[in-house]
């Protein structure tokens, strides 16, 4: 079996997060993968329809959760299109885990600090349940969360679990407009929040994953609460095909996206050429 | 046998210095000569406006620059354009399509007697049947219209090549279905999808070319025969009535496909339907824009 | 020197016969005259002397077909070990249950017989990134099962620059031999187990008799020549155009030097070490297809565009810079190499007059010209970073 050739899975829950983005819980088919697949937060894979093709994205689940993967994503292009016509039982190609991951086991001791607006929390979302499943090894965990509007919340029940965790500083915002009359979150950009909920970042690190705009309006904030280049986190989504570092669709400068990354310090982005 | 030098230069190199120096331009694309021959240039400073030449290597269709697409090229402002008669027509159809407006491009024209097949020449010759582009034969454009300056002397006809486009085109009629079959699919094998004649092509303007669609996917990126042949064909259908017959699309084929035996075979096609040429009127719409009564249209099935 | 052989021209295209008559895929330059081909009809010259060819590596059908006097192949032997287009798996499907079929990762045995040094190096350069962490089984098995012979070039022409980026038309770099004409036929020269067992298994065909001072010289002195032929071309300091390029990533120069190019893509579909590609799933009937890899281009916008729309690399000139900066900085920081080989192709094919000669000239006087940078070391010689 050569390198490009996937893994079958079962999918096994289909989850609506919103109007526009589901997720799928996926069961490997061998029993022998079922038992050894493990992986660490912040890695991808290649998810694929038959008849369709491949689609990148990462793992949202936990690599505490063993047993199965999860992925979320939006029907946007053709794979995700088809993606999001399968049912419970369908069978969905999966090649991975692949590239690097947050370092969670440096983080032992810190507090952790995590910004996602819209989709980017399913990226996030792996390493929040990560550092919860081992919630004794870490500081304080402050979690900002935004979307648009309330109905593009994903991961509702989680939020909602999170949120009623004393252990866990919950911050939910949706946008100016976005709010709706029983909505208790905060309603603002996400960016203002983390600067109003100024995480101290005194021994702290911070995962920031979104749209681009997100990630590059929260950097400074981040940097303005003190938190260095090196101690912030975020992923860099660029289109792939491979995932094995051939292709060379991900190059960017110096990297490969898919084998140097998609995990990236602050800093070690703002060294990248702006190609993402 | 070198070719005399072209009598229109001098004017040509000081129209477009006048035209840089009064700021009626930012930039002209013309020619130059360089290491492997000719090939095109970009003149923004009045000074190097000397590089600019024209001579029968002049082979290439500059119009491709015009392509709304090309950011790069837009960047630097208001174009002047060195054209040939022939490459008028391209100007023609991206006016006719609404792509371009005439107060954008400064034309310069050069009258031409036809060029040489083959452009990276260390120096200019003069045409003879053996080595003129056969796309000049019959050509009813050495007196460039729509331009705003012209220069060079009245030339002559180009001369008539050993095999004109036409007659390879008679030839490949006269085969059997088979034949015709088995030497497009040999010719076709040899494609490797790299879209070279869709990004030379002054009249391929899509925004997004229908070999890049994929919901659905009309047309199979692989280079198999399946993929080869819709890819081929549909590029050719597309430019059906369109093609202004520059054969840039053949020039750059890196693997030596015949396109502008296609190109021609659907002119005809269109000519005969239709009774249309394309022309360098850009008034005069072409039959894929163009929805008439009396189309002939017994070909919908 | 104990490793030479001797081998005439009629023992040549004998042991490609013998390999033939073996059933061994002898891939080699073969002519085609397109005046004899259907595409007769397209050639311009083809009332005329015959003399119009198209050369390209082929699978011999007879020995006789193998043409060892021509100019480069039209495309580099890259579609040997990477095909234009090749199935990573195949699928069928019934209800919800579906099946993967693998394919085949090993190969029959095969000889590439005259191959240019160019296009054998490039797969040796190429090797690295199909073997970074992950190994690609295909192109390993393509690679393991074929057995290359290269022929010192003889057609040298004013886009050739092998010798500028480390290569030479004389090199054996990813080949398994070297073949160098002299009078009468060829020195060959094995480089590698495969290259001796070639020679091993054919041995009727060779002759163990090179005079060091007679044949062996008239083979060096061909290989000096050819070198020296190309070095006039083109001469550059790999080193400094790779740290200039590294770190003049937004340098007006890089655009200018893009400004004709038309995004075509065919220099990357020639070029023996372009070698990045995409994925599709191609259906082919009902419940079963394909999933191929197919050469793709950094050229095309399509490359990076983002499902969302967004495209980071979204006009031409900035694609250029790419494939300049993936092959002179990227690739040689990352894996010790040029991704270059000086074959000249993309020279040669690009009718827009983009010249990789000129550019990498130009490049090289830049990184050599006293710094206007902030950064002192730049006008450092380049040892330092290799």
């Amino acid at each position: 079996m050569n390198i490009y050739q996937p893994l079958l899975t079962t999918v096994t829950e289909v989850v609506d997060e919103t109007a526009d983005t589901r997720t799928l819980r996926l069961e490997f088919q061998d029993e022998a993968v079922r038992e050894e697949f493990a992986f660490k937060a912040g890695q991808f894979g290649e998810y694929s329809v038959f008849g369709a093709g491949e689609s990148t994205f990462c793992i949202a689940s936990s690599p505490t959760r063993e047993g199965y993967i999860e992925c979320s994503f939006k029907a946007i292009g053709k794979v995700t299109t088809e993606l999001r016509e399968v049912n419970v039982g369908d069978t969905v190609g999966f090649r991975g885990p692949y590239g690097n991951w947050f370092p969670v086991d440096d983080w032992k001791g810190k507090d952790v600090v995590f910004v996602a607006g819209g989709i980017g929390l399913a990226p996030v979302r792996c390493v929040i349940w990560n550092v919860l499943d081992r919630r004794d090894e870490f500081g304080d965990v402050t979690i900002v969360y935004g979307a648009r509007s309330v109905d593009d919340l994903v991961y509702k029940r989680e939020l909602e679990e999170w949120g009623s965790r004393a252990d866990v500083k919950m911050v939910t915002t949706v946008d100016p407009g976005g709010d709706t009359p029983d909505w208790t979150g905060e309603v603002g950009y996400v960016t203002p929040v983390v600067e109003k909920t100024a995480p101290k970042a005194d021994n702290a690190v911070a995962v920031v994953c979104g749209p681009p705009i997100v990630v590059k309006l929260t950097l400074p904030v981040l940097e303005k609460l003190g938190f260095s280049d090196d101690a912030v986190f975020t992923t860099l989504e660029n289109r792939m095909k491979c995932g094995l570092g051939k292709c060379g669709r991900c190059n960017i400068g110096p990297v490969y996206v898919c084998k140097d990354g998609p995990v990236f310090t602050a800093a070690q982005m703002k060294a990248l050429p702006a190609e993402f | 046998m070198t070719e005399p030098i072209y009598t229109g230069v001098d004017d040509l190199r000081r129209i477009a210095r006048e035209l840089l120096e009064a700021g009626d331009v930012r930039v002209i694309i013309g020619w130059e000569h360089a290491r492997r021959g000719a090939r095109p240039v970009f003149v923004s400073d009045p000074a190097e406006t000397d590089k600019l030449i024209f001579d029968t290597r002049c082979v290439h269709n500059l119009v491709t620059y015009l392509n709304p697409r090309r950011d790069a090229v837009a960047e630097f402002g208001k174009i002047g354009l060195v054209v040939k008669g022939c490459d008028v027509k391209a100007v023609a159809g991206l006016l006719r399509e609404a792509q371009l407006t005439r107060d954008d491009v400064v034309l310069i024209g050069v009258r031409c007697g036809g060029v040489l097949e083959e452009n990276e020449l260390p120096a200019a010759l003069a045409l003879t049947p053996e080595n003129v582009a056969p796309r000049c034969y019959g050509c009813d454009n050495r007196e460039p219209t729509l331009t705003d300056h012209l220069v060079g002397e009245p030339q002559p006809e180009p001369p008539r090549p050993v095999m004109t486009i036409d007659e390879r085109v008679a030839v490949l009629d006269g085969q059997p279905l088979e034949e015709r079959w088995a030497f497009w699919t040999d010719q076709f094998s040899k494609c490797v999808r790299c879209y070279a004649c869709r990004q030379v092509c002054p009249l391929c303007i899509c925004e997004r070319c229908i070999v890049e669609k994929t919901q659905p996917q009309w047309i199979e990126s692989s280079s198999h025969p399946r993929g080869n042949f819709s890819w081929n064909i549909t590029r050719a259908v597309h430019l059906a009535g369109r093609c202004v017959d520059c054969g840039e699309c053949e020039r750059f084929c890196p693997v030596g496909i015949p396109l502008s035996l296609l190109n021609r075979k659907l002119q005809h096609i269109v000519r005969d339907r239709y009774e249309y040429t394309v022309s360098d009127d850009p008034e005069n719409a072409a039959p894929i824009g163009d929805y008439r009564l009396d189309d002939q249209q017994e070909f919908i099935k | 020197m104990s490793d030479r052989y001797f081998i005439s021209d009629a023992d040549l295209r004998g042991l490609a016969a013998d390999l033939l008559g073996a059933g061994t895929e002898v891939i080699a330059p073969v002519a085609t005259d397109i005046c004899q081909s259907p595409s007769a009809i397209a050639a311009s010259a083809c009332s005329l002397d015959h003399s119009l060819v198209d050369i390209d590596y082929r699978a011999l059908g007879t020995a006789d077909q193998l043409d060892l006097s021509r100019g480069l192949p039209q495309l580099s032997l890259k579609g040997y070990f990477l095909p234009e287009h090749e199935a990573l798996c195949r699928w069928k499907q019934k209800g919800t249950t579906t099946e993967v079929i693998e394919v085949p990762t090993e190969f029959a045995p095969r000889v590439v017989l005259a191959a240019k040094a160019c296009d054998a190096a490039a797969l040796e350069v190429v090797d690295k990134v199909m073997n970074w962490d992950y190994e690609d089984e295909l192109w390993n098995g393509r690679r393991a099962a074929t057995t290359i012979v290269n022929l010192t070039c003889p057609m040298i022409d004013d886009s050739c620059f092998c010798t500028a980026v480390g290569a030479a038309p004389d090199d054996v770099k990813g080949a398994d031999g070297l073949l160098t004409p002299v009078a009468g036929g060829y020195v060959y020269e094995p480089a590698t187990d495969k290259g001796r067992a070639l020679a091993e298994a054919n041995k009727a065909r060779f002759s163990g008799d090179v005079e060091a001072d007679t044949l062996g010289r008239e083979a060096d002195d061909e290989r000096a020549a050819a070198r020296e032929r190309v070095a006039a071309n083109l001469e550059i300091d790999a080193a400094s155009v790779r740290d200039w390029i590294d770190t003049h990533f937004e340098d007006p120069l890089l655009s200018q030097l893009a400004i004709r190019c038309n995004g075509c893509g065919a220099c990357t579909s020639v070029c023996p070490t372009c070698h990045c590609f995409d994925i599709v799933d191609e259906q082919e009937g009902v419940g079963r297809g394909t999933r191929r890899r197919c050469w793709d281009t950094c050229q095309a916008p399509t490359f990076t565009l983002h499902a969302s729309g967004h495209n980071p690399r979204d006009d031409q000139h900035v694609r250029y810079r790419q494939r300049i900066n993936h092959k002179f900085a990227i690739y040689p920081l990352k894996f010790g190499e040029v991704l270059c080989t000086g074959c000249g192709r993309c020279t040669r094919v690009c009718h827009a007059g983009q010249d990789l000669v000129e550019i990498l000239e130009a490049i090289d006087i830049a990184a050599r010209r006293p710094g206007d940078d902030a950064d002192p070391a730049a006008d450092e010689p380049a040892e330092a970073a290799s």
